[in-house]
């Protein structure tokens, strides 16, 4: 309560410079004090960012120059060679670096595209909704909330053979789409499913931007649309996307950096498998930095990271530029 | 206007306002069915694996085996007790407790000090701080799992959940910060003046008038780092070992691993890990959803 007096008396009086002024009188007493306070005040953040953030990045670069296990007293210095092996030298890693960038390409396609395919029409429709839009914002957004390991197991648990979507489609009378080796099981069938559980995830966030887009959009270009003999399709087709590019653009830079570096879901439901069919460049820098015992491979696990560092550093880069030069 | 409008074309939005008893077109009343089917069917795809979830929590081993129906024909609250006394669930439930809310005051303490620096402060070297703190926005977790799993090995911290948190409260930092200081700034400079001259010292100011002011901002934050650290796996699965410092998460992928999967124990151990978030979501989704929108686009 004192809080809003001491805002209602201060701002009518104010004229923004008004303040800066006030405080320039003194600026001996005033600054020393003030610049102390601010040092003071960031210095918990700073110190925590310095250990976990700053000392962990060059640590990151370093080793993605060295071969290590983690373990032996001493490394071995190698320069680029790790790069080198990952991108083409090394008969052993770059194979299966090539296949996990195909893959990750495709998932890096599908996903963006598919989750504005979706989200777009959804959120156009739930904005027309007259009743009920709230509680539908809420269910639509329940994957997103509790994205994590509890909701890829129950994913698991319907893809089974003997799961729910099996029955489902025998139910439905499409029973020669069923997946007897369960939908996760089948290498054909494995990637396009976590594809779909991956666009099932990034809707929520996708249509929230775009409900929030179309509300900022002015109501009487559509209505001039409208009046112009334009129908619904046409209004949202050819008036409302292209207002909306910002935020497809917005939508897709989130979906490709999630595609090129999140791979929970792929560790947690496939871990890559079955053989090979689902391993991304993300679980393989994971694999080569966790799952590998004692094989001196901690380097190539850092100096894939960076990879993947400077690939979504160049996708957002692109991404802006086009963005740019559209309108 | 408005009258011919409303005449040639039927779903103008000024067709709210015509009173009730004009029938409406056998075409909007088409386009309006279409319109709830897609609305319903899209909602049931999004609660579709948690109605499975749901209805393998109720349901014995037994049954779940069977499986081939939704709803459980003999529902028993045996496995939920069973998954949340003998398996320990309990005890993964008071871990995930501690380490998210820990990690949540910790974010809300020390980014709302150092965003109130960055938005009203002036000291040489703010804009620069400011920025390095949001570089991390753009480094990949992938990269920096495995040398501060190192880190912490050294420091002989890795494994406990102080080890969880330290990472976990400094990887909030770009989005906190970011939202914290645009929250700051938008307050009138004259009420920090103001407190001044009535004598009120720079931690008075910070913590009488600009934390209340932003209480939204404050939430939405705390809410952003609390949903994400419940849910949280990789770190936590790479380090923790001790079965008593265990978090939901990974007492989840323990119980697939280590037995034949009982897929009514695993539900009723995910139900325990989804219903908090779920709840917490819906309490407080106006902050959320809000916050969200900002921080993405901001």
């Amino acid at each position: 309560m004192t809080t809003s007096t001491a805002l209602a008396a201060v701002v009518p009086t104010g004229d923004g410079g008004g303040g800066r002024r006030g405080r320039r009188r003194h600026p001996v007493h005033h600054r020393g004090q003030e610049v102390a306070w601010g040092y003071v005040f960031i210095a918990p953040a700073l110190l925590l960012f310095l250990v976990m953030g700053v000392y962990t990045l060059f640590f990151s670069a370093q080793l993605s120059f060295v071969r290590w296990n983690g373990l032996t007293p001493t490394w071995e210095w190698v320069g680029l060679k790790n790069y080198a092996d990952l991108l083409w030298a090394s008969p052993v890693y770059a194979p299966v670096v090539h296949r996990a960038a195909l893959n990750t390409l495709g998932v890096m396609v599908a996903v963006p595209l598919l989750t504005v395919l979706v989200s777009f029409p959804l959120a156009v429709v739930l904005n027309q909704a007259r009743r009920f839009a709230g509680v539908l914002r809420s269910v639509y957004f329940v994957p997103y909330v509790t994205a994590g390991i509890a909701v890829y197991m129950a994913w698991q648990y319907v893809l089974e053979p003997n799961g729910a979507v099996n029955l489902l489609l025998r139910t439905v009378g499409l029973g020669s789409l069923e997946q007897p080796q369960g939908w996760l099981g089948n290498p054909a069938t494995a990637m396009p499913t976590l594809v779909v559980i991956m666009v099932w995830s990034g809707v929520p966030v996708a249509m929230l931007l775009y409900l929030t887009g179309l509300q900022s959009i002015d109501p009487s270009l559509l209505e001039a649309a409208q009046l112009d003999g334009a129908g619904w399709w046409r209004t949202n087709l050819a008036v409302v996307r292209p207002l909306l590019a910002g935020t497809t653009a917005v939508i897709t830079l989130l979906n490709v950096r999630e595609a090129l570096q999140g791979f929970q879901i792929f560790l947690i439901m496939t871990n890559g498998g079955p053989a090979g069919r689902t391993n991304v460049l993300g679980l393989e820098t994971y694999d080569l930095a966790f799952q590998q015992e004692l094989a001196p491979t901690l380097g190539l696990a850092s100096a894939l990271g960076w990879l993947l560092f400077f690939a979504a550093l160049a996708v957002a880069i692109v991404n802006q530029r086009v963005t740019r030069e559209k309108p | 206007m408005t009258t011919v409008t409303d005449r040639t074309v039927p779903d103008a939005p000024a067709v709210q306002r015509t009173p009730r008893r004009r029938r409406t077109p056998a075409k909007v009343v088409v386009a309006r069915s279409v319109v709830a089917v897609l609305l319903a069917g899209y909602a049931v795809v999004s609660l579709y694996p948690f109605l499975w979830m749901v209805s393998a929590a109720f349901k014995t081993q037994q049954e779940v085996i069977q499986g081939g129906h939704l709803i459980p024909h003999d529902p028993t609250l045996s496995t939920l007790v069973d998954t949340w006394a003998q398996l320990h669930f309990f005890d993964y439930f008071l871990n995930s407790l501690k380490v998210t809310g820990l990690t949540t005051l910790g974010v809300v303490v020390v980014y709302s000090a150092a965003s109130y620096a960055f938005a009203v402060l002036r000291f040489p070297g703010r804009q620069a701080f400011f920025r390095l703190f949001l570089v991390l926005l753009f480094v990949p977790g992938v990269v920096t799992l495995l040398p501060i799993v190192l880190l912490e090995n050294q420091m002989g911290i890795l494994g406990t959940h102080l080890g969880l948190i330290l990472p976990f409260v400094n990887g909030t930092a770009p989005l906190s910060i970011l939202l914290l200081t645009n929250s700051f700034r938008s307050l009138p400079d004259e009420l920090r003046d103001a407190a001044r001259v009535d004598g009120a010292g720079e931690l008075r100011i910070f913590t009488r008038i600009y934390l209340p002011l932003a209480r939204p901002a404050l939430i939405t934050v705390a809410l952003l780092t609390a949903i994400p650290t419940w849910n949280e796996y990789l770190l936590s699965r790479v380090s923790l070992n001790d079965p008593a410092t265990f978090t939901l998460p990974i007492a989840l992928q323990q119980l697939q691993s280590s037995n034949v999967v009982q897929y009514n124990q695993l539900m009723a151990g995910a139900l325990i890990v989804v219903i908090p978030v779920i709840i917490l979501f819906l309490a407080t989704q106006r902050y959320f959803v809000n916050g969200l929108a900002g921080a993405v686009k901001g």
